[in-house]
């Protein structure tokens, strides 16, 4: 009979909530794209209450899931304290909410729900460094994950202490460290995260070997630089040392491009399946995010900054997850269902296990969406924005069928 | 003197397939030896297709199993995963070069 060794594979009960939960709040997250107003510029609470739907309910909700997968996987050694899961995803789940409401409707809740996302990022963190403590082999990924959750957990403690500002009336000023709290989740985990994890991922997916190293590395060592100076330069109120933290980061986004490049050049599996396509489509994103925010560095061009940020989040991060979820998904139900018959009967591979004609219109509609949109907030002309919406809507509504199809395979 | 062949032992192992990509890890190339003593011990040095593979602990587990099984009068089987040389296309079967389109 064949066995199965499962020492590193948290149980599929326990991360499936992280992918449903995220899946939904991509999807309603969509929707309320439809109430925002780009003409009001990134410190409108309500744009600020999305952003927090947005990347904590999606975003990061996928992340620890996909991460719970990972990380035991990378390192090659088993979970400090897998149970932790458990408790993770209700905390972020409540808080996230609790943190809307506070953006929306009642600022006095805000500290609330601020209160517990921190303490699901500090379990969170806990686990993943004891577990990343464990590693005998310190890769580049190792050391990402080690600074990416540094910063995820600085970011929160900031924001935690803005959302004291503006829900109990202590004395920071938000507009100062809003930069900074950004510049730390978003560029310091989000995107840190985003690099440590496709060195491992793309030549993965896509079989590719013997490429040079070198671009990672710095773009490794830039960002983490980039990061630092832009919360010390917040600290001591110094404004010049925050544009040269972004032009850094920058920098490492062009360098980490070079190093995405460099595996594409020399990938062995030449098909264009979901995942590669996109995968073109985010870093795509991330080249024009990275240009607008080029522009937005020498001007004060609202709309410029906006649209930087929306093919950043929804083009860039969001089409690397929604990427990711046709080859993730697939493999924790395979493992979880098919595993245990292997040697026994014919079992799928995983590319038979996402609907692909589904997939393909996810796909579709939602890069015409973020297109669409994002040009409308560049040109200041909302009819274009909600009608890439609109598109991004029934893209994401694909989405999350496309994911109870995937969860519901062979049950 | 054993009687078993390395033959028997590829012939087992192609019953091993990466779900990721849909071939035996012996059309893949990913199996470099194997080595076979007197009483029967079977070694399989192997590598896979990328460092940190999630089904690492499974495809070794299923390449044991399947000589176990497949194999009569095979005493123990030791797995040996190495890295050196590193695997690339150029070592898979031209159905699989042709498949992942790098033929």
């Amino acid at each position: 009979m064949f066995s199965v060794s499962r020492d590193y594979a948290p149980p599929f009960g326990m991360i499936a909530p992280f992918f449903i939960i995220g899946t939904i709040f991509f999807f309603v997250g969509t929707v309320l794209l439809l109430f925002l107003d780009p003409l009001h510029g990134h410190f409108d609470p309500m744009i600020a209450g999305w952003a927090h739907w947005f990347l904590l309910g999606f975003v990061m909700m996928i992340i620890f899931g996909a991460m719970a997968q990972l990380i035991p996987v990378v390192v090659e050694v088993g979970h400090h304290s897998v149970d932790l899961y458990h408790v993770i995803w209700p905390l972020l789940l409540i808080g996230t909410l609790t943190m809307v409401t506070g953006f929306w409707i009642a600022p006095a809740v805000l500290p609330y729900g601020g209160l517990l996302v921190l303490t699901a990022m500090l379990i969170y963190l806990y686990d993943t460094l004891m577990t990343l403590k464990k590693a005998e082999n310190i890769t580049l990924t190792v050391k990402t994950a080690v600074a990416a959750n540094l910063f995820l957990t600085t970011g929160i403690v900031v924001g935690f202490v803005m959302t004291l500002a503006i829900g109990a009336g202590i004395k920071v000023d938000v507009s100062w460290w809003l930069g900074t709290h950004a510049v730390l989740v978003l560029g310091g985990y989000v995107v840190l995260t985003i690099m440590g994890l496709s060195l491992i991922l793309l030549p993965m997916f896509g079989l590719a070997h013997g490429f040079d190293e070198g671009p990672i590395n710095r773009a490794f060592n830039l960002m983490v630089g980039g990061v630092i100076l832009h919360l010390v330069s917040t600290l001591i109120g110094f404004s010049a040392g925050r544009f040269l933290a972004m032009l850094i980061m920058l920098v490492a986004i062009g360098f980490y491009l070079r190093q995405v490049w460099l595996i594409y050049k020399v990938r062995a599996r030449k098909e264009n399946d979901i995942w590669a396509r996109s995968m073109f489509f985010g870093y795509g994103s991330l080249v024009l995010a990275a240009l607008l925010a080029v522009v937005s560095l020498f001007g004060d061009w609202e709309n410029v900054i906006l649209a930087s940020a929306w093919f950043l989040i929804m083009g860039f991060v969001t089409f690397l997850i929604t990427g990711h979820l046709y080859k993730i998904i697939p493999f924790l139900v395979w493992f979880e269902r098919y595993s245990p018959l292997v040697g026994k009967q014919k079992v799928p591979m995983l590319n038979e296990m996402y609907p692909k004609k589904m997939a393909d219109w996810e796909f579709m509609l939602s890069a015409a969406g973020v297109v669409a949109a994002g040009i409308g907030i560049l040109l200041k002309y909302n009819d274009l924005y909600y009608g890439g919406v609109a598109l991004l809507i029934v893209g994401a509504g694909f989405m999350l069928v496309s994911v109870k199809w995937m969860l519901s395979f062979g049950r | 003197m054993c009687e078993i062949t390395k033959e028997q032992v590829y012939d087992a192992i192609r019953n091993v397939v990466d779900p990721e990509v849909g071939f035996n890890l012996v059309e893949m190339g990913l199996i470099y030896d194997v080595v076979i003593d007197d009483d029967c011990n079977v070694k399989v040095v192997m590598t896979l297709s990328t460092r940190g593979c999630p089904l690492h602990q499974m495809l070794t587990q299923w390449v044991k199993d399947a000589v176990e099984m497949r194999v009569p009068g095979v005493k123990n089987v030791e797995i040996e995963v190495v890295w050196e040389p590193e695997w690339n296309v150029s070592m898979a079967d031209d159905n699989v070069k042709k498949a992942l389109g790098a033929l």
